[in-house]
């Protein structure tokens, strides 16, 4: 674990280092050097412009984010607890899983015009059929012998989904979680960008345009940072629910 | 050979059954029981019988072990019995009441354990009474109590993959045992631990039906085993299971595993029961 941390702070340290010379040789604002760029960071972040529109997308983020695992989890275990259910729905959350998702927001204009509504649609969206397929795996493959014993212990139909099924599968339904949170920030950024300028992503359109490089940077560095605090987060949530099942896979 | 055929006759417990009767009464009656099964192979579905007219009857306290070749359908008896698979034909009476569900009566231990991963070896003794509505403070007391006599009160907190095989077999038999069942019913409750542990389990599990007096209904492939614990012994013929034979053990107890195994009985009706299963099995394929 600390190997692999210094490891990575190497990574970082190597690539803002190369980053730096490639921005000083070259001399071009294509390239701002590393630390132009954090400067730009420090302006954007005094000014409170980045903190705003952090807010703004987090905001939508965390609504789109919300929705898409409540639901998704409701319908991946539905799916994956009753046959008919999967039938009557699986074509179209395997098509939706593996469309791209962009295509859609000219639709969600005409339904939800441009307002916030339609950028919490978005993530929803982004987020939402990676939930309920891992969901419904998770749910179809809770090994049957736990769900006899619980049976034959006189259980009933309650006990035996919040006992047995729904923390057996909760190692897939949170690796769901996880990818969906990678996708919904996907989602957020795509909405903000494509939808209304609105929030970080705007802040990307808006600097790219006037080819304020060094801003540019510091806002998608934001974004990264972004990502990885929110996967970090859910990692965080996945152990605290599923230890158990981690350290059975470190064996 | 023939000879020790006659000579074995006697162990078959047709005669016996009379004999006993006012000793001890029958408190699993299973009558004319038979079970299929559909099977659905590339889209063509074929009914499979699994089980045909399986009669035989389980005395109070006594220990009784079914076995056959694999595939006579000796687990769904046995799950069966405990209520988990209804019966197509014929009934199983417990106590006079016929079975239709699982019941605190019964309580089953499982071939691959079946623990909850996610919970402590405690957590899934208390789990049967948790179903119960025992409370918290009780149960928990009550689980302590039975982990000690399975020999693991030092691995309370451990998890079910931190532990051997055969002390997974231990919680399972524990977590049996705390909701304190008439029927203690066992599927090949040993088959997947070695040779060692399996006899040490073996002798504990003798051990504690002795003191608790329990009814044990044992589903095993293993002679030897068999033989060792029971009872009686019914013998099942291949698919669709019928009951070939029950034969008594005239053991005395207490067993002592190595005394036993050397003992001239036990090495003829492990012999006559390999016999009979050889029989059955030409019978079958004949």
């Amino acid at each position: 674990m600390v190997r692999r941390f210094g490891t990575n702070v190497l990574s970082i340290l190597s690539l803002a280092l190369l980053w730096e010379l490639a921005g000083r040789i070259l001399d071009s604002v294509l390239i701002p050097p590393l630390s132009r760029v954090g400067f730009a960071w420090w302006k954007l972040l005094a000014s409170g412009k980045l903190l705003s529109n952090l807010t703004l997308s987090l905001a939508t983020l965390a609504a789109g984010f919300f929705l898409a695992v409540l639901l998704g989890i409701i319908v991946g275990v539905l799916m994956g607890r009753f046959r008919a259910v999967e039938h009557f729905l699986d074509l179209y959350v395997n098509s939706l899983m593996s469309a791209p998702t962009t295509a859609f927001v000219p639709v969600l204009i005409v339904w939800f015009g441009l307002g916030v509504e339609s950028r919490i649609a978005v993530v929803f969206l982004f987020a939402v059929f990676v939930i309920i397929i891992n969901t419904m795996t998770g749910v179809k493959q809770v090994d049957t012998v736990l769900v006899e014993m619980a049976r034959s212990f006189g259980a009933r139909e309650r006990e035996i989904f919040f006992k047995i099924i729904l923390p057996a599968a909760m190692p897939a339904i949170m690796a769901g979680v996880r990818l969906g949170m990678g996708r919904a920030v996907k989602g957020m950024v795509t909405a903000e960008m494509l939808l209304t300028l609105t929030g970080i992503g705007a802040m990307v359109m808006q600097y790219g345009s006037a080819f304020a490089t060094d801003s540019l940077f510091a806002v998608i560095l934001t974004i990264l940072l972004l990502a990885m605090i929110t996967m970090q987060a859910v990692q965080w949530v996945d152990r605290r629910l599923t230890g158990w099942k981690a350290e059975i896979a470190i064996e | 050979m023939t000879s020790l055929r006659v000579q074995v006759e006697s162990f078959s417990s047709e005669a016996r059954d009379l004999e006993s009767a006012g000793r001890s009464r029958a408190i699993v009656e299973i009558r004319d029981v038979g079970k299929s099964f559909q099977k659905t192979v590339k889209q063509s579905t074929a009914e499979i019988k699994a089980l045909a007219e399986v009669n035989f009857s389980v005395r109070e306290n006594e220990f009784i072990s079914i076995i056959g070749p694999s595939g006579c359908g000796k687990t769904t008896l046995l799950k069966m019995i405990d209520g988990l698979i209804p019966c197509d034909r014929g009934e199983i009476v417990i106590n006079g009441k016929k079975v239709s569900a699982p019941g605190p009566d019964r309580a089953l231990v499982f071939q691959t354990f079946a623990l909850l991963p996610w919970r402590t070896v405690l957590a899934n003794v208390e789990f049967s009474l948790e179903l119960r509505q025992i409370p918290k403070a009780k149960r928990t007391d009550i689980a302590r109590n039975y982990l000690k006599r399975v020999g693991l009160d030092e691995f309370e907190n451990h998890y079910p993959h931190e532990l051997s095989g055969g002390m997974q077999q231990r919680a399972g038999l524990a977590r049996a045992l705390v909701v304190n069942p008439m029927i203690l019913l066992m599927d090949e409750p040993f088959g997947s631990v070695d040779a060692q542990t399996r006899q040490l389990l073996q002798e504990e599990l003798l051990d504690l039906w002795q003191r608790e007096q329990k009814t044990v209904v044992f589903v095993t492939h293993s002679m030897d085993e068999a033989v060792y614990l029971s009872d009686r012994v019914v013998v099942m013929t291949p698919r669709p299971g019928k009951v070939a034979e029950v034969l008594d053990v005239p053991l005395p107890r207490p067993r002592i595993a190595d005394e036993v195994r050397r003992d001239r009985k036990f090495v003829d009706l492990t012999n006559y029961i390999w016999d009979s299963l050889k029989k059955a099995m030409v019978n079958h394929h004949g």
